[in-house]
């Protein structure tokens, strides 16, 4: 790829941002003349606490998605994930330190058998995964219909705990993306994610081991899924089959308002973080104004529209 | 608890003043107790439709002592902003659950700053948030109905710590010493009843299917347990399929016509425990070439259309509706608990038995028939038990409230 072209794809990812944190703007300051008690400390803290679930499965999916393919099961990975750590901990609250690994080991398993088997049936990412959603809700189901099991106290503080006002899960998060986005633009292994993703042939003829590649991306979406579990579960304190189902969908939105296009190889972390803090402050401004819930659904489809219509219209 | 409180209690409520003129003179003999959770929507139809218009059976029947819970410590002067964390609005009920809080709101304009209104669509994950915000806004009082009992349980015991009183309605969370008190109607008398009236409809024999709500909602969970409790005592009712139906007139359909195609006439009664779901199925049947007559029993309350059906096929049924007068009903006891006055740890609204005519049973009485309860020409998504002004049509109903 010639310097040239690197650097207008480069500039073109840099509108895309700037879109998006003009978007953000416009709703602090819309926010701010809406309600006086929007801006204060309470809320922002109480705003940032809400985007550790959000945010984890979005990177996932940006992994996902920057690499070509797309992951539809990561809801059901993260409900069935929410049923195992809450009743494993009712049994035995004191082995929180074998569960977590425990958990996150079994995310990225299920990432990892999502990836192989794209990669050996030669199937669409879509019909996969959407069928792995399926198997595993399906079992999590079997295991438990309802809601249930228990964390202990101090687990579930985690979810709320805050350092010096600023909430833990809120450091957490920006620590991961921040590795992420070092990881994606200076490691071999990071890059070539965006290869495979832009031309998976000419990765392929380049020496890239591409199945590989596909293989780990899915790997870090399952491992990103269980991270988003472990706070879920904190949050809510139970285990729930149904808890994850409107994650999936939800998980693309930070994506592409974020300017990753969903084709593959463009694209990257940090327009899915201002794309989640988007959501999660426009979803959290509306409850402020009080408009009729009618009302938020519309804005937030236009919004997702608008985003993604503008990112679209500029690479023409 | 003084004597005094409980005169208070009683005499500040809305319901005292609209309502009940037949039951004055008991109020004058036994001051306060008669009136103790009476639903203020009683009062309108009191004088025009036969019905149950008394102290809710559950209250009055109760062999235990009916807890009363002292809020004195919550007492603040108003005018108060009033935090309301619907679950969603995504069914009739819930839509006409919604307009009795909006439009009680309305009402005690005198008290209500402001009432702040979120929607979390059924999603429990985005009902925490919603009541973060609705804590970071600093509302007075939590008016919440909990998407699932499990999952809200933490964010609420949380909102209590921090010193905002919670009045749950229409769906509680686990832990009750998170909330003050929960506006609901029995569950258990509704599941046992409408359990009670298919078995002896059937004379005790035959093969029944069950479809519930929503899979792990207290409510839906609740009327499981008491329609087996029933069925335990009934050892020739045969429940074929239990499938969860989530409240949904599309699925009530899908799934009834798929249990038509496995089980055809081998389904003698059906155990719906809303009309939301039953009146899908009720399609179903109709689809499936049922003529009147042949339709097998079946129970279910909440909207007009399935009334309207079992009365236009002659369908014996029992309903029973999850009053959504309750959302007026919470908004009186979230302004009780306000201005100190004790309120009981669950406040239990009444409900009307409604059955088809000729359908009683031995222990099940309609205190109303279909026709009674609903006219043909209601729209089918009324919610009959709304407590609304006359005329209150879901679609175009716009309640003015302070925001």
């Amino acid at each position: 790829m010639s310097a040239i072209a690197m650097e207008i794809r480069r500039n073109r990812l840099v509108m895309s941002y700037l879109i998006v944190a003009m978007l953000l703007v416009v709703l602090v300051v819309a926010g701010g003349f809406l309600s006086d008690r929007f801006l204060t400390w309470r809320n922002v803290g109480n705003l940032f606490q809400q985007l550790i679930v959000l945010g984890m499965v979005s990177l996932g999916q940006t992994f996902v998605v920057l690499m070509g393919g797309i992951d539809l099961a990561i809801g059901s990975l993260v409900s069935a994930l929410t049923v195992f750590l809450a009743n494993f901990l009712e049994w035995r609250p004191d082995l929180v330190w074998l569960a977590l690994p425990l958990a996150l080991v079994a995310a990225t398993a299920v990432g990892a058998l999502n990836g192989l088997l794209t990669v050996v049936l030669r199937v669409h990412s879509l019909i996969v995964t959407l069928g792995m959603s399926s198997i595993i809700f399906g079992a999590t189901l079997m295991y438990r219909k309802e809601p249930g099991g228990s964390v202990p106290r101090a687990f579930a503080d985690v979810a709320y705990a805050k350092i010096a006002g600023i909430p833990v899960s809120a450091i957490i998060l920006v620590a991961i993306f921040a590795l992420a986005g070092l990881w994606l633009q200076r490691t071999r292994s990071g890059r070539s994610i965006y290869f495979v993703g832009g031309d998976r042939e000419a990765a392929r003829l380049n020496g890239l081991p591409v199945d590989r590649i596909v293989v780990l991306a899915y790997a870090l979406s399952g491992l990103c899924a269980g991270i988003a579990a472990i706070f879920l579960t904190a949050r809510t304190g139970v285990g729930d089959p149904r808890i994850g189902v409107a994650l999936t969908l939800q998980s693309v939105t930070p994506v592409v308002v974020g300017g990753t296009i969903l084709a593959g190889g463009r694209g990257g972390v940090l327009g899915t973080f201002l794309g989640v803090l988007l959501v999660t402050m426009l979803n959290n401004l509306l409850n402020f104004v009080n408009v009729s819930s009618y009302y938020q659904w519309v804005i937030q489809g236009l919004i997702i529209i608008i985003a993604v219509g503008i990112h679209t219209s500029r690479r023409r | 608890m003084s004597i005094k409180s409980i005169l208070d209690h009683k005499i500040s409520r809305k319901s005292f003043i609209r309502g009940m003129p037949a039951a004055a003179a008991a109020i004058a003999a036994v001051p306060g107790l008669q009136l103790a959770q009476a639903t203020p929507a009683a009062a309108a139809e009191a004088e025009t439709k036969p019905g149950y218009y008394g102290a809710p059976r559950t209250w009055m029947w109760n062999p235990n002592a009916n807890s009363m819970v002292d809020t004195s410590k919550w007492k603040k002067a108003g005018p108060y902003t009033i935090g309301f964390s619907n679950a969603s609005i995504s069914n009739a009920w819930r839509v006409a659950f919604q307009h009795g809080v909006l439009w009680s709101a309305g009402q005690h304009r005198d008290e209500i700053a402001h009432l702040l209104v979120t929607d979390a669509n059924d999603d429990p994950s985005k009902q925490i948030a919603d009541i973060q915000d609705l804590i970071s806004q600093g509302v007075d009082i939590l008016l919440i109905a909990a998407s699932t009992e499990d999952a809200l349980d933490s964010v609420v015991g949380r909102a209590t710590e921090q010193g905002i009183p919670v009045v749950m309605v229409d769906r509680k969370v686990k832990t009750p010493a998170n909330y003050i008190t929960y506006v609901t109607a029995s569950d258990w008398a509704l599941g046992r009843l409408e359990a009670q009236w298919l078995c002896e409809t059937l004379g005790g024999k035959g093969n029944i299917v069950m479809l519930p709500g929503i899979a792990g909602s207290s409510v839906a969970e609740i009327r499981i347990k008491a329609n087996e409790e029933v069925f335990s005592k009934f050892p020739g009712i045969k429940v074929l399929e239990k499938q969860y139906c989530d409240w949904n007139p599309a699925t009530g359909k899908s799934v009834m016509a798929a249990l038509i195609q496995k089980h055809g006439k081998a389904i003698d009664g059906v155990l719906s425990d809303s009309a939301l779901q039953g009146y899908g199925a009720i399609e179903a049947f109709l689809d499936a070439g049922y003529k009147d007559g042949e339709f097998p029993p079946i129970t279910g309350g909440d909207v007009a259309r399935m009334y309207q059906l079992a009365s236009q096929h002659n369908i014996k049924m029992v309903g029973i509706d999850y009053p959504t007068s309750m959302g007026i009903t919470g908004i009186e006891t979230a302004l009780d608990v306000l201005k100190g006055i004790s309120v009981p740890d669950k406040v239990e609204v009444s409900f009307q038995v409604v059955t088809s005519p000729g359908a009683d049973t031995v222990s099940v009485k309609g205190d109303r028939h279909l026709l009674d309860h609903v006219s043909m020409s209601d729209p089918g998504d009324l919610s009959p038990s709304n407590g609304l002004p006359a005329g209150y049509n879901p679609s175009t109903f716009n309640p003015d409230y302070p925001k």
